[in-house]
């Protein structure tokens, strides 16, 4: 629905341009309303993986670049039209964002804004080298048509529109799909999105590509348009900047935020140019940097929020929507484990597990196993290893020695979203939700990794909600929710994924007693659908209700395990707990 | 009364058609007086400014000049009207600025730019298409090899400049010291301009065509960081003739520094660089004037003999110490266009364009240019273009060669 609105919009937008480009025969006019939809087009690359991904690319200019190299050299060496060179940038683009994307993927937030800067700089480098310092696109005196050379200036304007178009047409798509969801959700917490099967990774590799393809056409078209290809003028610095400042300034995150940044700067940058550049030198680009900081300062996320505050104050903002649907009516049951799956009545198995950081032992040489079907209470002293076992089950890190094995499978080497895939899902201490998209979102984004369809995911999400008694709540942003209900959608998120195992890590932490009863109700019924649960956590009174069994660990080994009753006898998990003393103490009380 | 009103007929007839003729006259008067339009399209901000705005002072100078010595004679006198852009600092900018041109001024009958090679490239991609003809001091050889019709490039090309190098150097080292050099020994960076230079050097036998055996051939990356080496390796040698193509100004500050401190400075050591940058007034405020003392650069254009009132002129009026190839084309441009324009008696573009390719001149504008003519071959290039070179005397970069353009002698170790 929301897809075909702005499909419509895209449509009436491009119907207005036309007209208004009709009405214009000054060649000056038409050729900046040629070169401002090829700067959007630009932004709109960047803001499909930057602005849905968070990852920062300061190095889109390498797309941009090459794409405008290939159409130049085509033309001008083999005879090639742009008609098919410009297509030709889109898929080197796409190639060459991704095998960039691949290697520096492995960097995080700075590291990787800053490896991505160093990609154009050095193609700048390597193609003057290559004796590329200045190429002309020839002119075609004969059919030039033939290789997109036109008399009438208009029919530029109607190709870069139509560009446009289709940039945006897959840009709204995309932030609709799995795809847009992902990046969302793994913008906002990598962990998080991991740990519920997303394969950022991959994800973030095939929006680096559709993003590079996008910049590759910008730049075939650009060298058509501007018929001269320098190094400095398609790899440079400000190419990757303009790309940047147009998507923040319009918008990050959204359709319209790149095409609302160019269709404002592009003009203006032009128009301060032709008025003040001759007479004072230099004012254009004062009088630019300060609308730009004004911006930023009294919109930082962009013009296009500002005016959705503005229009409506008191909605609170969600970011992206699925086209996901929440059904109310949804029986919780197809969130039940298969009886086929239970091959086995150890449903996770850990053996001889170790894990240090420098000198410090994290977890020493444990066993233990989990019967499927069965609530087992993990406790110990702080700094006991609890949540580094969990990291390690879930493979957010990766163990020194011992082994892990989930339904017969060992879970070696497997990256979190791998684990998750099988069927192991979790919530963390401190939550991690997906703060600016729906609290139903959220949760449907835990249901992509056991769902093709998006009726699939909508149903998984619905009746985890349904389960742990969200409904009401389904279309609000995550932010606003409290802790109690937070913690819940983090059960939710995990229950999307249809596991058979669910580590759950102090769900309880900081609830008051109405809270938590709420909490262990859910839990309680998670256990009914035959879903096997480790949980951590302090409060004692309420673990001895809820668990069938404990494991105590301390300094990482493994202390005891037993029933409830046992263990809160056992004097080792005293002595543990409240150390020597007490126990010393309360013997001679006694 | 018939004899009457056929005396205030002819009466009324006769005012009539004075009056007539009088508003006729004043409209003709008008359009022949409508002055003429001459684009300037340089850079005026941005890194590349500086340039731009002394080719302007340059250009509004000339067309200062024209009107008040009673503007184009051919067309009743019309005033030249200087119509300034900005290129910017970019391609994209340069293009933009052309199209504005073209489109704000439909009338225009050239005009000159655009100081870097690729803004003229992207500029002249307009303008080919507008049939505006486009003066050019950029010597890029793509300029002219792209079949078009409306760019004139007056400065010697790159190819030219290289290949033509050598014979010149040899000459003016056998004039000055009376011997032919043996031995050449090149420095340089690894940018595009320096690697175009000696291209023909290793492409072609040249060197050996001429004798001259090559014994230091050292290339370094920009920045350098230490010149100590390189220069080692000179002295090592001592080579009779030095090609020293630096590009960034730091570069060529080290390397003359580390040849003073080796006593291989100030010319003991004839040491030759290529392009306008290097008798540029902004080497003066990054290092003394006495390590550029002696060292020469191969140029497209300079201040020559019989200039000099000119020269002074502009010194007047825009404040810089000399008159190097930037503003000189550019004022040699406009006076080009005003011969064309009285040449063809036209205010129709592409009849100027049909002028100047047709065209051989052998005075006026041609005192603005190296050589005694000036002709272009169908794809615009100058024909025979000279280079001219200059060198450092006493803090100024002055024309030495050759002798019948040179403001004074040049000076050569061991004399």
């Amino acid at each position: 629905m929301n897809l075909k609105r702005d499909i419509l919009s895209i449509g009436l937008f491009c119907l207005v341009y036309s007209i208004l480009a009709l009405f214009i025969d000054n060649s000056y006019y038409l050729l900046l309303m040629t070169i401002v939809p090829i700067w959007a087009m630009m932004g709109m690359s960047w803001n499909l993986f930057s602005g849905y991904s968070g990852l920062i690319s300061f190095g889109h200019a390498a797309f941009f670049g090459l794409g405008a190299y290939l159409v130049a050299i085509l033309l001008g060496n083999w005879n090639v039209s742009p008609w098919i060179g410009v297509p030709l940038a889109g898929v080197l683009g796409g190639l060459a964002a991704a095998l960039v994307g691949i290697p520096t993927f492995r960097l995080r937030g700075h590291y990787f804004a800053l490896a991505m800067l160093a990609y154009p700089l050095a193609l700048l480098y390597i193609f003057e080298w290559l004796g590329f310092q200045e190429l002309a696109l020839p002119m075609k005196r004969e059919a030039p048509a033939l290789f997109m050379q036109f008399e009438n200036q208009h029919i530029y304007v109607f190709i870069a529109l139509f560009l446009l178009a289709m940039a945006m047409v897959v840009t709204s798509f995309l932030s609709r799909s799995r795809f847009g969801m992902s990046l969302l959700a793994l913008k906002q917490d990598e962990e998080a999105a991991e740990a519920s099967g997303i394969n950022t990774h991959m994800w973030k590799v095939f929006a680096i590509a559709i993003s590079g393809a996008l910049a590759g056409v910008a730049g075939g078209f650009y060298a058509v348009v501007l018929l001269v290809v320098t190094p400095l003028a398609v790899f440079g610095m400000l190419v990757s900047a303009q790309a940047l400042v147009i998507a923040m300034f319009g918008g990050v995150g959204t359709l319209w935020g790149p095409i609302i940044g160019a269709f404002i700067l592009v003009p203006l940058s032009e128009i301060l140019y032709a008025q003040y550049a001759a007479d004072f030198p230099g004012i254009q680009g004062v009088i630019y940097g300060v609308a730009i900081m004004t911006v930023i300062l009294v919109a930082p996320e962009g013009v296009i929020w500002k005016i959705k505050t503005w229009l409506r104050p008191k909605q609170a903002r969600v970011i992206g929507a699925t086209t996901c649907q929440l059904n109310t009516l949804v029986n919780e049951d197809i969130l039940a484990v298969e009886q086929s799956d239970i091959k086995t009545n150890d449903i996770l198995k850990v053996e001889n597990l170790s894990k240090a950081f420098g000198g410090l032992k994290a977890i020493q040489n444990l066993s233990f196993s989990v019967q499927q079907g069965e609530l087992l209470g993990v406790i110990g002293p702080n700094g006991a290893g609890k949540t580094t076992l969990f990291n390690l089950l879930n493979g957010f890190q990766t163990p020194d020695a011992g082994t892990v094995t989930f339904r017969d499978k060992p879970l070696k080497k497997l990256r979190p979203n791998k684990i998750c895939h099988l069927g192991v899902a979790r919530t963390f201490q401190v939550p991690k939700p997906f703060t600016r998209i729906s609290v139903f979102d959220n949760v449907v984004v835990g249901a992509y990794v056991r769902s093709r369809t998006n009726h699939e995911a909508s149903e998984l999400a619905s009746a985890a909600l349904k389960l742990v008694g969200l409904q009401a709540l389904a279309n609000s942003p995550a932010a606003n929710l409290t802790n109690r209900e937070l913690r819940l959608m983090e059960l939710a998120r995990a229950l999307a994924s249809k596991p058979a195992l669910i580590l759950v890590d102090e769900i309880l932490a900081g609830l008051d007693s109405a809270a938590t009863k709420a909490v262990v109700h859910a839990l309680k019924k998670v256990t009914t659908l035959g879903i096997t649960i480790v949980i951590i956590e302090h409060s004692m009174k309420t673990m001895v209700e809820l668990v069938d069994r404990f494991i105590v660990l301390d300094h990482g080994a493994l202390l005891t395990e037993g029933s409830p009753e046992n263990i809160v006898k056992d004097e080792k998990v005293i002595e543990a707990y409240l150390g020597k003393k007490w126990l010393e103490a309360n013997a001679e009380v006694k | 009364m018939l004899k009457q009103s056929g005396i205030f007929s002819i009466i009324s007839a006769t005012l009539l058609t004075l009056f007539f003729s009088l508003i006729s006259l004043e409209i003709s008067a008008q359009a022949i007086l409508e002055p003429v339009k001459v684009g300037l399209i340089v850079p005026l901000s941005g890194p590349w400014a500086r340039p731009g705005q002394v080719m302007r002072v340059a250009a509004e100078l000339a067309v200062e000049e024209i009107n008040e010595q009673g503007g184009i004679a051919a067309l009743g006198g019309a005033p030249l009207e200087l119509v300034v852009y900005d290129a910017g600092d970019n391609v994209e900018r340069a293009k933009n600025a052309a199209q504005r041109m073209v489109a704000e001024e439909p009338d225009l009958i050239g005009a000159v730019g655009a100081y870097l090679s690729s803004f003229t490239l992207a500029v002249t991609e307009v303008t080919e298409r507008a049939e505006v003809p486009i003066l050019t001091l950029s010597y890029s050889d793509l300029i002219t090899s792209r079949g078009f019709n409306y760019v004139f490039q007056t400065s010697a090309s790159g190819a030219v400049q290289s290949s033509g190098a050598l014979p010149v150097l040899m000459d003016m080292a056998e004039s000055a010291s009376g011997h032919r050099p043996e031995t050449i020994a090149i420095i340089m960076d690894n940018t595009a301009a320096s690697e175009a230079f000696v291209k023909p050097f290793f492409e072609t036998n040249i060197l050996e065509e001429y004798g001259l055996e090559l014994v230091v051939n050292e290339v370094f990356t920009p920045p350098l960081a230490n010149a100590t080496s390189l220069i080692q390796h000179i002295r090592a040698e001592q080579p009779d003739l030095l090609l020293l193509l630096p590009t960034a100004i730091s570069d060529t500050k080290l390397l003359l520094e580390k040849m003073n401190e080796f006593r291989l400075g100030r010319g003991l050591i004839p040491t030759i660089s290529n392009g306008a940058a290097m008798g540029d007034p902004d080497l003066l405020s990054n290092m003394p004037g006495f390590l550029l003392e002696g060292v020469m650069s191969i140029v497209a254009n300079w201040s020559t003999r019989g200039q000099e009132e000119l020269i002074d002129k502009f010194k007047d009026v825009s404040g810089e110490p000399w008159m190097t190839q930037h503003p000189l084309s550019t004022y040699g441009h406009v006076w080009l266009f005003k011969q064309a324009l009285e040449q063809s008696s036209s205010r129709d573009s592409t009849v100027i364009a049909n002028t100047l390719r047709n065209m051989t001149l052998s005075d006026g504008a041609v005192n603005y240019f190296p050589g005694n003519s000036l002709s272009f071959d169908q794809t615009g290039k100058r024909i025979d273009a000279g280079i001219l070179v200059i060198q450092w005397q006493e803090g100024e970069p002055i024309t030495v060669f050759p002798e019948r353009e040179a403001l004074r002698s040049i000076l050569w170790p061991g004399e």
